[in-house]
């Protein structure tokens, strides 16, 4: 029992999922108590120590059913094997004969004799593969071509057992090759499966909000992208005010934080004055809540006529909290906060839009910039860091490169991703927001005034 | 033969040392064949003895449970574990804390999280005002104490020695949490919305959970009397650290299954129509499918029933459900949004 229990640990951590040795300690112990020839409670046993938190449930899943169903047969601890498995084992052996064998070859005959521990590792490693970064030409190729490479080896395994069945050997009667050959299919459908299927993990704290609130009539509804030159200024206008109420929110904040626990130090220091009678008793102060928030922000195209807006909210919520890092990219990443720091509001997105290190005709990569991120900034998030991501998704089917915005997550208190397109277009072309809404904490539509009155209001309120 | 209130106390003892109990009653004689008894029932109730007792035992108090929440809660209970319950706004998440502390008898320690919340508010707190009173009042025993002493390291040893006197549990305010570790009777602690609460509070929940103990620095480290069972329930408003996470047991409640659902209103509301029921269930669960800030919850499916048997309505026609749809919308944008797929709701429940 203790060495299955071991096994199966061990795939689920080639898999990704985080198990410490305390957590097997208490499912074994936990075992002892139910009855674990009711599969229902075994499985609740594990499932409740092993994957602890909504989103590792459906790998858990997944896992669990490929390891206690499809390699059911090498589970059995009985000594005597049977002709089927004995057959099993003489075909594997002859077609390891045949194969060159480097490491995807034997992790792909461990998967098929019945462990699956290498192959789950090495589809784990494809799927968190980081893309090189390319300077003259671009592609997305990285990615797909390792798991076209794995694909092709599963398809020539299935041919090669098939023309190994062909064969006539002696020791194996035709029933029994019968189930051989469907067991090796079988388990061959399922490492491509474990390979191109991965389970969306179930986001259960996903907060949407789509804002259907009307805070101002006509100009509230258009997107920024529509917006006439007067409408512009009128927009403007109106932002201002809110970054005016955001302020006297963010004072009122100061004015009410005095209310603590007593400064015992303090209290007796003014004792003095009363020939040491504290009459006057002292409050410590409570520190404010120091929050932090880092921004990211798309400034490509097809996000340009939303960006000078969103750029203008960047720069007031830096008034607002006493650390924002403001960053902008389209395919590499940088820095902003100076230019909001020296500059006046019109100057610094004046500034940033002319001269800064990013390259404007590039192609848009949220995967490459958020690769960037992690290079060099990933440090500035911690666990009172609030994260939020401006942009529209729309990668040019590039590699989304999402395993990285898991690891942002990892890191930081919550990730908001604000689209400035309307909900209904997020699924069509080259968007990738439903790859990445599954890491984030809350998704927003913000490309008019009323969405974006709706966030502020959440934001701070 | 001792009066009532005797008796009551020999039993209190017998209790606070169940562990001789086995060896006690038979012997002692004064304890009557029904106290015995009463005594023994009490025992059992502290404790589930299976995943079907728990099951049993929360259905006695009115509370539906699966078999999934029935496991996790018996091996919280037979490890000492605490349990991390998971889950969407209104699924009963408090409630299960509530109900378990219910059919165990034990008393309920609650303490609801939120931002800014620290160690003084939960745990415990010096009562500065308390002591600086009692030097006031006792300054003349203190110099009576010092009077003695000819130099001034002299007094200061004096005074130290009766340092003690004020810092101790005489002037601890105890909060929430000491008090479920240092009750005499085993409590059920519910942690509220953990995840409202700050990264470090979380942290400094790690010891009390693990180890069941706190460590106040004056005192030293006070550990549990008796082990409370520890229910914590979060909304997914942030993810919990993988240190907390590791301590405790995990359960992901959902909204429950349309019979499940229909079972409980039924228990909640006895005497409710078959046809009825079937139909406000089924439509709750497709208003639930529709993009919603605020998803209706049990509580209000509960509400909206008794809403329709008090208006005597037992028809559900697209117009009577607009006109009683406040019990399940609160918000005025789910309200529009209902409505205008009103059709399509009602509809399919027609058909089911």
């Amino acid at each position: 029992m203790l060495k299955l229990m071991l096994k199966f640990v061990s795939c689920c951590r080639a898999a990704d999922l985080r198990i410490s040795t305390a957590e097997v300690l208490d499912c074994m112990e936990q075992l002892k108590l139910v009855d674990i020839h009711d599969e229902f409670q075994f499985k609740t046993v594990l499932r409740t120590n092993f994957a602890k938190s909504r989103m590792d449930q459906s790998k858990f899943d997944q896992l669990y059913h490929l390891f206690f169903y499809e390699m059911e047969s090498n589970l059995s601890a009985a000594a005597e094997k049977s002709p089927e498995q004995l057959g099993m084992e003489a075909v594997i052996h002859m077609m390891e004969k045949e194969l060159a064998g480097d490491d995807l070859d034997t992790s792909l005959m461990d998967f098929l004799s019945g462990n699956p521990l290498n192959y789950i590792g090495e589809v784990q490693a494809i799927h968190n593969r980081e893309e090189k970064a390319a300077k003259a030409l671009k592609s997305n190729m990285g990615q797909l071509s390792s798991r076209l490479e794995v694909m092709l080896k599963i398809n020539r395994l299935k041919a090669g057992a098939v023309k190994f069945m062909g064969g006539n050997h002696a020791n194996i009667d035709d029933s029994l090759k019968a189930a051989i050959e469907n067991q090796i299919n079988t388990r061959l459908e399922s490492a491509y499966n474990l390979l191109n299927k991965e389970p969306r993990p179930d986001n259960a704290g996903l907060q949407k909000f789509s804002g259907r609130e009307k805070h101002f009539n006509t100009i509230g509804e258009i997107p920024f992208s529509n917006l006439s030159k007067r409408e512009t200024k009128e927009v403007r206008d109106i932002i201002n005010k809110l970054v005016r109420k955001l302020e006297e929110i963010t004072t009122l904040r100061y004015a009410t934080n005095n209310k603590g626990v007593m400064d015992v130090k303090k209290t007796i220091r003014n004792s003095g004055k009363y020939l040491g009678i504290p009459i006057e008793i002292k409050y410590k102060n409570k520190p404010l809540r120091k929050g932090k928030i880092v921004t990211l922000c798309d400034v490509s195209g097809s996000v340009w006529s939303t960006a000078r807006f969103m750029l203008n909210i960047l720069y007031s919520l830096q008034i607002c909290f006493s650390k924002v890092k403001s960053y902008i990219f389209i395919s590499d990443m940088t820095e902003i906060t100076e230019y909001f720091v020296e500059y006046n509001v019109n100057d610094a997105i004046k500034k940033i839009m002319n001269n800064t290190d990013i390259n404007y005709n590039s192609m848009t990569d949220y995967g490459m910039a958020f690769q960037h991120f992690k290079n060099r900034h990933l440090n500035e998030l911690d666990k009172k860091t609030t994260l939020i991501i401006i942009g529209d998704a729309r990668s040019n089917y590039m590699n989304p490169q999402e395993f990285i915005l898991k690891k942002m997550r990892e890191r930081c208190r919550r990730v908001i991703w604000l689209n400035p397109e309307q909900e209904q277009f997020w699924s069509a072309g080259d968007s990738e927001i439903y790859t990445y809404k599954t890491y984030c904490n809350e998704v927003r539509a913000c490309g008019n005034l009323n969405q974006l009155v709706d966030f502020i209001e959440a934001l701070i309120i | 033969m001792p009066d009532g209130f005797h008796i009551k106390k020999i039993i209190q003892q017998i209790i606070d040392h169940s562990r001789w109990l086995d060896i006690l009653i038979p012997h002692y004689y004064v304890v009557s064949i029904h106290l015995r008894r009463t005594i023994v029932d009490r025992r059992c109730t502290m404790a589930f003895k299976s995943v079907v007792d728990v099951q049993e035992k929360l259905g006695s108090v009115s509370y539906i449970s699966s078999k999934e929440i029935a496991t996790v809660v018996y091996l919280a209970g037979a490890t000492k574990k605490p349990v991390l319950v998971e889950g969407p706004a209104g699924v009963g998440k408090t409630e299960l804390a509530k109900s378990v502390a219910e059919c165990l008898k034990r008393d309920l320690i609650r303490m609801q999280c939120y931002e800014g919340l620290d160690e003084s508010k939960a745990l415990y707190e010096w009562e500065y005002a308390k002591q600086l009173l009692y030097t006031q009042i006792i300054k003349d025993k203190i110099n009576d104490v010092i009077s003695e002493s000819s130099t001034l390291a002299e007094a200061i040893d004096q005074i130290a020695g009766h340092e003690d006197a004020f810092f101790s549990h005489r002037f601890i305010q105890t909060r929430p949490l000491l008090q479920a570790i240092s009750s005499p009777e085993p409590v059920v602690l519910l942690i509220d919305e953990i995840d409202k609460s700050d990264p470090e509070f979380e942290a400094f929940l790690l010891e009390l959970l693990s180890d069941f103990q706190v460590t106040i620095p004056e005192l030293g480290t006070i550990k549990a009397k008796t082990h409370p069972f520890v229910f914590l329930t979060s909304n997914n408003y942030r993810d919990m650290s993988d240190a907390l996470k590791r301590r405790c047991i995990h359960i992901y409640i959902d909204y429950p299954a349309i019979e499940t659902e229909m079972e409980i209103v039924r228990l909640k509301i006895p005497g409710i129509d078959e046809a009825l029921l079937k139909k406000i269930v089924t439509m709750v669960a497709r208003i639930r499918e529709l993009d919603l800030k605020k998803k209706p919850c049990i509580s209000e499916t509960l509400d909206w029933a008794r809403s329709l048997i008090a208006l005597q309505i037992n028809d559900l026609s697209p117009e009577i459900v607009t006109s009683t749809l406040n019990t399940l919308c609160k918000h005025k944008t789910d309200y529009d949004v209902v409505k205008n797929n009103i059709l399509t709701v009602t509809r399919q429940t027609s058909q089911c």
